[in-house]
């Protein structure tokens, strides 16, 4: 029981990544890497607000708009000068790529490669029906879940989100429709962006971090969305949480050692048989994203 | 004097690893991001066979070239399926799995720990024990099979693997075996970067695990693109830039702790800069597309 608790915590971290993740992957077709660089700076940039001495929601508003602001910056310097020049998906690959090593190295030059923590001394815990849980392992879920939820109201209610939508499912249509899809993509890379920053603190909160836990988060993220199906907004998050659950499982039953290698195998295992992922309609690889 | 050897040494090894990946991205436009993971095999192979069984030099080199090359089909049968983003997310599934068994195999590669003792080069009776003479030999060996690369690029094989990066459907149509043709251009590809992990164990004589990671992939694809794809120069280039960037980084008198670090951030911006404007590389001829 404990162990699947754990497992669904850490699964809704997984779950928030995947959405980010498939958030611009869906919309834009960008293989995005580089939000691994805004995972990892998301939690030094909330120490150092913190630091200063101001209070913690502030900080971490600050943290959220940083993030996404990062997120945006990254699409105006990178992807839509791509984009404008009709870059083939290899050329967003790389310069995705190029992108989260400068932002990582610039954490690491910054802030020092050593692991940090954001808070001191032992935390508070919670015991019922034999399950004991901490207050930052049940906080940072609670945070991250919350903001999915938002996310997808706004994606289900506002015009902005029907937009989003739309651009996911037709770029071309959506710019002939006279919407402005440069626009839309900030938007996308922004909240994409904010999503993983929440989803950082989150997990930082509660174990500590380093300036290269990025790639993993986002390497984590990409084999929720082909889990739970590239093809909707939902999937990505019930692929995360499955995925967290199966992790926690291997690392009781079997070894913490294998946890990646069992992760991979999945992705492997899906991307054969179930490319489609459990969510989406039965499509084919190239038509279902 | 020891020291420019010692730069040569490892200009000589990472020229075979950047020539091989070319053959891969530049002639078949394969964006493989497993490369270390080959890498990585060649050089366990030789090492456990010359110090466990006490294997000659060639021998053992030539066996972990096989190894890596039959262990290609992990990436290379996916391959026939899989292309663009998929493909990649499958060769870091790859990546991860063997990184994982280098890691965990604690009985046969003894684990994080690393092999050590690992004898230098020697033929017959003939030890390569001075700096210089690995030097002669390493380039014997880069030099050979530079060549065979740049006969490649022009040989039948060379030119069907060219028609099949720009046009998989047309060269499927003229009658060229794609599906053989990607099986051979792993193998050969793998085997020769297993060559030259073997070449690394022998000349710095201690190996672990986290020479070969994911990480280290994501350099040597640097490497390969920032030199450039789809001739001989452009990766001979990209390798002696990989060799030379931290000793020009040298003038800059940077503090120990962070010269690593801005090595790599050297490396992010070249890839952004390189995708904006020289997207073939500083001497490639293959543009993505």
């Amino acid at each position: 029981m404990q162990i699947l608790i754990n497992g669904l915590l850490q699964g809704v971290l997984l779950g928030a990544l995947g959405v980010a993740f498939s958030l611009v992957y869906r919309t834009t077709k960008v293989f995005h890497i580089a939000l691994g660089g805004i995972y990892a700076a998301a939690p030094f940039v909330l120490l150092t607000a913190m630091q200063s001495g101001a209070p913690l929601i502030l900080s971490a508003l600050f943290v959220i708009l940083a993030a996404a602001g990062l997120g945006v910056l990254i699409e105006e310097t990178v992807h839509w000068p791509f984009e404008r020049k009709r870059s083939p998906a290899a050329v967003h690959l790389i310069g995705s790529l190029g992108a989260y090593l400068v932002l990582v190295q610039i954490v690491a030059v910054v802030w020092g490669n050593e692991t940090r923590v954001l808070r001191e001394g032992i935390d508070k815990t919670w015991s019922a029906f034999g399950v004991t849980l901490s207050q930052a392992q049940v906080l940072g879920p609670a945070m991250a879940a919350t903001a999915v939820v938002i996310l997808f109201g706004l994606l289900a209610r506002a015009e902005r989100g029907l937009e989003l939508r739309a651009l996911a499912d037709n770029p071309v249509l959506v710019a002939l429709l006279g919407r402005n899809v440069r626009a839309l993509r900030r938007w996308v890379f922004g909240l994409s962006a904010a999503l993983a920053a929440i989803a950082a603190t989150a997990q930082a909160w509660d174990v500590g971090f380093d300036p290269h836990v990025g790639l993993k988060a986002v390497l984590h993220g990409m084999v929720s969305m082909i889990i739970g199906g590239a093809g909707s907004f939902v999937g990505p998050f019930v692929g995360g949480i499955l995925l967290g659950v199966l992790r926690a499982e291997v690392v009781w039953f079997g070894s913490a050692r294998w946890e990646e290698a069992v992760t991979f195998t999945l992705l492997g295992a899906f991307l054969f048989f179930r490319p489609q992922g459990i969510f989406a309609r039965r499509a084919r690889l190239e038509e279902g994203v | 004097m020891n020291y420019v050897f010692h730069l040569l040494i490892y200009f000589e090894i990472y020229a075979i690893v950047a020539l091989s990946l070319n053959l891969l991205i530049g002639y078949g436009g394969l964006l493989q991001v497993a490369h270390a993971a080959y890498y990585g095999i060649g050089a366990y192979t030789a090492a456990l066979l010359w110090t466990k069984l006490g294997w000659g030099f060639f021998p053992g080199l030539a066996v972990g070239a096989l190894a890596a090359g039959v262990l290609s089909l992990l990436v290379s049968l996916p391959a026939w399926r899989f292309k663009g983003d998929y493909f990649v997310m499958i060769s870091i599934a790859v990546q991860t799995l063997i990184y994982a068994v280098l890691y965990n195999w604690t009985e046969l590669t003894n684990g994080p720990f690393g092999i050590s003792g690992i004898s230098r080069p020697g033929i017959g009776g003939y030890t390569f024990v001075t700096t210089s003479s690995v030097v002669v030999l390493y380039g014997v060996l880069a030099v050979g099979l530079g060549l065979v690369m740049a006969f490649l690029k022009w040989s039948p094989f060379g030119r069907a693997l060219q028609a099949m990066r720009d046009d998989d459907l047309a060269a499927r149509s003229v009658g060229l075996p794609v599906d053989l043709l990607k099986l051979q251009a792993f193998a050969l590809a793998s085997a020769m970067v297993g060559i030259a992990g073997g070449l690394y164990a022998a000349y710095v004589s201690y190996i672990d695990p986290t020479s070969f990671s994911l990480n280290e992939s994501i350099l040597m694809l640097s490497m390969v693109i920032i030199g450039g794809t789809g001739n001989v120069r452009g990766p001979l280039t990209g390798a002696a830039v990989l060799i030379l960037l931290p000793e020009a980084l040298r003038f800059l008198y940077l503090p120990d702790a962070v010269a690593a670090n801005v090595r790599l951030l050297a490396y992010g911006l070249l890839l952004v800069l390189m995708m904006h404007l020289r997207p073939q590389g500083l001497a490639g001829t293959y543009r993505y597309q």
